[in-house]
């Protein structure tokens, strides 16, 4: 599989059912507004308020580049969660259990990297329901060998647009690893890890189908409610 | 290996030497000259600072939750053939989806997916199998309450340490506050009614003597209007704190978390 999505709109259509990444998205933009507001008219205030943020790392970079990385960083939670859910469902065994511990925490320390460079700028974790496939080694598998596909045509499709060569530079080191990752679950599927000389680029509309047809995430569970109790008191 | 061989093998060592110090060395000399190679532009450091792989802490304080995703039955054994020992609905009567404990899980390449959960139900403690297919996200929580009722004293853990601690109000001897393992399951707010102070939590602990109450008798954790009560047994079930404890409580407790009353 070879995909490239098109830009971080179109992806959280597809992928973002409660509105929770958008609305994240949204409000670290208006703190950003808010922030330049402050900086110009109060400029002590706005000073006290950006030595406090914890996105003095990303201050600098063009906002295209800060939408990539935020679409990279839904792509990152993707995976991380997925690779946490199988190790702590317990169900994996053998070589694959063991890919899935070392993937796992790669991930997990690239969400983490991601997570230090945006702040206050990035996206909140989505709810995932993996439905089973963390609790079945082949449905395991097969799901690992189309994630890792899907981040390396994600990498690759956005890396051309950014505008920071910094950013450019961590993307092309974190492509290559998740292509090695591509490469080992594939090889546990059973399937050739390598077999194209080059991948090429899939159209919009099958992006946007692949993303949907997962149906992985979803809206998180109401949990709260205003409304008075019936308790026994 | 034969001298021959180490012979031959040295022989061939030095042509590939002196292959390199004649033609290929002096090419490469030409090809990057030392002036050009400091010309280029150094690259620039990567954005993001990736640090070392982050391996996933130990489970023991971890608890699983899940929520039913569409009206489901559970059985006494991970097929659909076995008895149905409880009907679940997607949500609670306060509207908030039904929270479940997720105790385990059957998984086979072949077979559909069981997980077994405690249920909401009476008698208390039981438990249930669900098809996979029925359930929710997984959640996890690190957290744990315990609940006294000999001591009136409600505790919160964090990964196995005390974070929280106040006295409450538990059930009458008539009315008795249910002992058994459940779940906080729901989080109540603004609504208009001092008796349950500033906000409630709902449990999936049931009262095995208000079965008929509104609502199906389920025990809640909430704030009171006669701070003066506590700690004692003076309630229906439910588990009273004062408002400021209960809001103190509030911060710290996830919904999902393990609930003890013992």
């Amino acid at each position: 599989m070879t995909a490239h999505f098109q830009n971080f709109d179109e992806f959280l259509a597809a992928v973002d059912r409660d509105g929770a990444v958008g609305e994240t998205r949204a409000r670290a933009e208006a703190t950003m507004s808010r922030r330049g507001l402050f900086g110009l008219t109060f400029a002590g205030a706005g000073a006290t308020l950006l030595a406090r943020a914890p996105v003095a790392a990303a201050a600098g970079l063009p906002a295209p580049d800060l939408d990539i990385l935020n679409y990279a960083l839904v792509l990152e939670y993707l995976q991380a969660s997925f690779y946490t859910e199988a190790e702590r469902s317990g169900a994996l065994h053998g070589r694959t259990a063991e890919a899935a511990r070392v993937v796992g925490a790669t991930e997990r320390a690239h969400v983490k990297a991601f997570l230090h460079l945006l702040g206050s700028k990035a996206v909140k974790r989505p709810t995932f329901n993996f439905q089973g496939t963390t609790e079945q080694q082949r449905p395991f598998l097969k799901t690992a060998v189309a994630f890792e596909d899907l981040a390396v045509a994600a990498y690759k499709g956005q890396a051309p647009k950014l505008r920071s060569n910094a950013v450019l530079a961590a993307a092309v080191g974190i492509h290559s690893v998740e292509a090695r990752h591509a490469a080992w679950m594939r090889q546990l599927f059973g399937i050739t890890p390598a077999v194209n000389a080059f991948d090429r680029p899939s159209s919009r509309a099958s992006i946007n189908r692949i993303v949907t047809s997962t149906r992985f995430i979803v809206a998180k569970p109401r949990m709260k409610a205003r409304t008075k109790p019936e308790f026994t008191g | 290996m034969s001298l021959k061989t180490r012979l031959a093998a040295a022989a061939a060592a030095a042509a590939i030497a002196g292959l390199l110090a004649a033609g290929l060395g002096a090419s490469h000399r030409n090809v990057l000259p030392s002036d050009q190679l400091a010309a280029l532009p150094a690259s620039p450091g990567p954005a993001l600072q990736v640090g070392k792989a982050v391996g996933l802490p130990a489970g023991r304080y971890l608890s699983r939750w899940t929520v039913v995703r569409r009206p489901t039955l559970a059985h006494a054994a991970p097929a659909a053939s076995s008895a149905v020992v409880a009907r679940l609905a997607a949500s609670t009567p306060e509207g908030t989806r039904n929270l479940l404990p997720v105790l385990r899980v059957v998984s086979s390449d072949t077979a559909a997916l069981w997980v077994k959960v405690r249920l909401p139900v009476l008698p208390s403690g039981s438990v249930g199998w669900v098809p996979r297919r029925a359930l929710g996200p997984y959640e996890t929580v690190n957290t744990r309450l315990v609940v006294d009722r000999g001591d009136l004293q409600a505790t919160l853990y964090r990964l196995g340490k005390i974070v929280f601690a106040a006295p409450v109000g538990v059930g009458t001897d008539a009315w008795p506050t249910p002992a058994g393992e459940f779940s906080v399951r729901s989080k109540l707010t603004r609504y208009a009614s001092p008796f349950y102070g500033p906000l409630a939590f709902g449990t999936t602990a049931r009262s095995d003597v208000l079965t008929d109450w509104p609502g199906g008798g389920f025990v809640g954790i909430h704030g009171t209007n006669e701070p003066q009560l506590l700690p004692g047994r003076i309630s229906h079930g439910c588990v009273r704190l004062r408002n400021r404890d209960l809001l103190r409580l509030a911060a710290l407790m996830p919904i999902g978390t393990p609930m003890t009353i013992r």
